[in-house]
């Protein structure tokens, strides 16, 4: 009795030390050799990569009240944004652009039809340039067009390199459309996510030599998030296709379009507001057939309320990644 | 003078504000807004038999308006006929309008009803619409 209690507990004894060997092993060893399981992938164990989309829409908006006043106080539950048709009403973020670094283009035309107030354009551009108020981390850039091509008089550091005397008032056609896709285009290269892109275009609207489509640029500058303030130099007051050129890029863009006759402080001042009062919204990118997404924005509550932006913005895959464009 | 117009002022709110008192009018929300075609607001006695006109190059808002137990699609009778995009919008229906409270302004706005489908089949549709845009999604990112 006694000798089978022994043994039994011998048996009890092994099988406790098998058990605990068992367990090492199995704690011990990569679950890829326990398993007997070829390894796909021998040298990934430290070097993970993870992918996801991102899908995310960022937009800066402006909203006025019935006296056309910038709203101060607007809250994030008093508007909704119709995006290519869907009502979205839930944000991801929604904040004040003045914290939002902006990367400023000046493009000034010096072609024949804009002579006559090339010397007050030109005031106005060193106005805006050194006595406007810029946040540190703002960049500013010039460019100048006319007769064939455009020129890049500064790029990103105007504030300390600008001279008035560089912009020569050339004469002769307006490349306006090779300009601004040009601009775009250095825009869309120093793309960051919190950078908001700007052009401010001092010219009468009048394209007569460019390559490039209005349609091309026009899909260049929504897919790029730029906003356009259009300042109108033509000596004209009927309205011309010039007008109609520069109004069009304003509003698609969501941006503003201005006549020199209003005076050069008052542009400057409501160019220099409206940078400073947009607001930033931020949204799951809808699903959508199409990559083209229209956008509005409506009131939830205060029909009076009005509201700016662009017209709309393409959702276009970039590797793996779906991206939407910047603010 | 002044009674005529308390008359008139009566008679104009009187409609909207007995609706709100006996608590007839249902809750939906707006889920999607398009501008679109404004001839069904045009369509009419005067359109049907009266002389041929230019058809009007005009587009309404188009709202699609989700209630617990029906959807419907309603147009705008002009451009700028919006209504609140809140999370809910109270309305009803009167003959064969619908009536939309505006809150802020204590009045009413009216829509032609385009479509109606019951809610329980729209939302079915919904859900085919969206596995079929996922699919495709999932399609064009393994490409």
């Amino acid at each position: 009795m006694t000798s089978n209690f022994v043994s039994a507990a011998i048996r009890c004894n092994r099988l406790s030390r098998v058990l605990v060997l068992l367990f090492l092993v199995a704690t011990l060893s990569p679950p890829d050799r326990l398993l007997a399981l070829p390894s796909n992938h021998p040298d990934e164990s430290s070097d993970v990569t993870y992918h996801s989309t991102v899908s995310e829409v960022r937009l800066v908006f402006f909203a006025t009240d019935e006296r056309n006043h910038n709203v101060q106080q607007l809250q994030k539950d008093d508007f909704a944004i119709v995006d290519d048709e869907r009502v979205i009403r839930e944000f991801r973020s929604f904040t004040r652009s003045a914290s939002v670094k902006l990367d400023v283009v000046v493009m000034i035309d010096s072609s024949e039809s804009v002579l006559p107030h090339f010397q007050q354009v030109t005031t106005d551009v060193s106005r805006l340039i050194f006595q406007s108020v810029w946040n540190s981390q703002d960049l500013i850039s010039v460019i100048s067009f006319s007769g064939m091509e455009a020129h890049l008089l500064c790029s990103e550091n105007c504030r300390t390199s600008f001279r008035v005397d560089q912009v020569v008032p050339t004469g002769g056609a307006t490349p306006l459309l090779d300009a601004l896709d040009l601009a775009t285009t250095q825009l869309i290269h120093r793309r960051q996510q919190d950078v908001w892109p700007v052009i401010l275009l001092f010219s009468d609207g009048d394209d007569t030599i460019s390559k490039t489509s209005f349609r091309h640029v026009r899909e260049k500058i929504l897919e790029s998030g730029t906003q356009i303030y259009a300042i109108d130099v033509s000596s004209s007051k009927r309205l011309s296709n010039g007008t109609a050129t520069l109004q069009r890029l304003a509003d698609d863009s969501g941006g503003r379009y201005v006549g020199l006759a209003d005076g050069p402080v008052k542009i400057l001042n409501d160019v220099m507001d409206d940078l400073h009062s947009g607001l930033l919204v931020t949204y799951v990118l809808p699903q959508s057939t199409s990559e083209f997404h229209s956008i509005r924005i409506l009131p939830t509550h205060n029909l009076n309320l009005q509201f700016r932006c662009r017209r709309g913005y393409y959702s276009r895959r970039f590797g793996s990644a779906r991206q939407e464009d910047g603010p | 003078m002044k009674r005529g117009l308390w008359l008139a002022f009566l008679l104009c709110s009187v409609p909207s504000l007995l609706a709100a008192q006996f608590g007839i009018y249902q809750h939906g929300s707006v889920v999607r807004m398009h501008m679109g075609d404004c001839m069904l607001a045009h369509r009419g006695m005067m359109v049907a038999f009266g002389p041929p006109s230019i058809p009007v190059q005009d587009s309404c808002p188009e709202y699609t308006l989700v209630s617990p137990n029906v959807v419907y699609v309603i147009v705008g009778k002009t451009s700028n006929q919006l209504i609140p995009l809140a999370e809910v919008i109270d309305f009803r229906l009167q003959k064969n309008e619908l009536a939309v409270r505006l809150d802020d302004a204590k009045r009413e706005t009216k829509f032609e009803i385009k479509e109606m489908f019951v809610r329980s089949d729209w939302d079915r549709i919904q859900r085919h619409i969206d596995a079929q845009m996922k699919a495709a999604e999932v399609h064009d990112a393994e490409r």
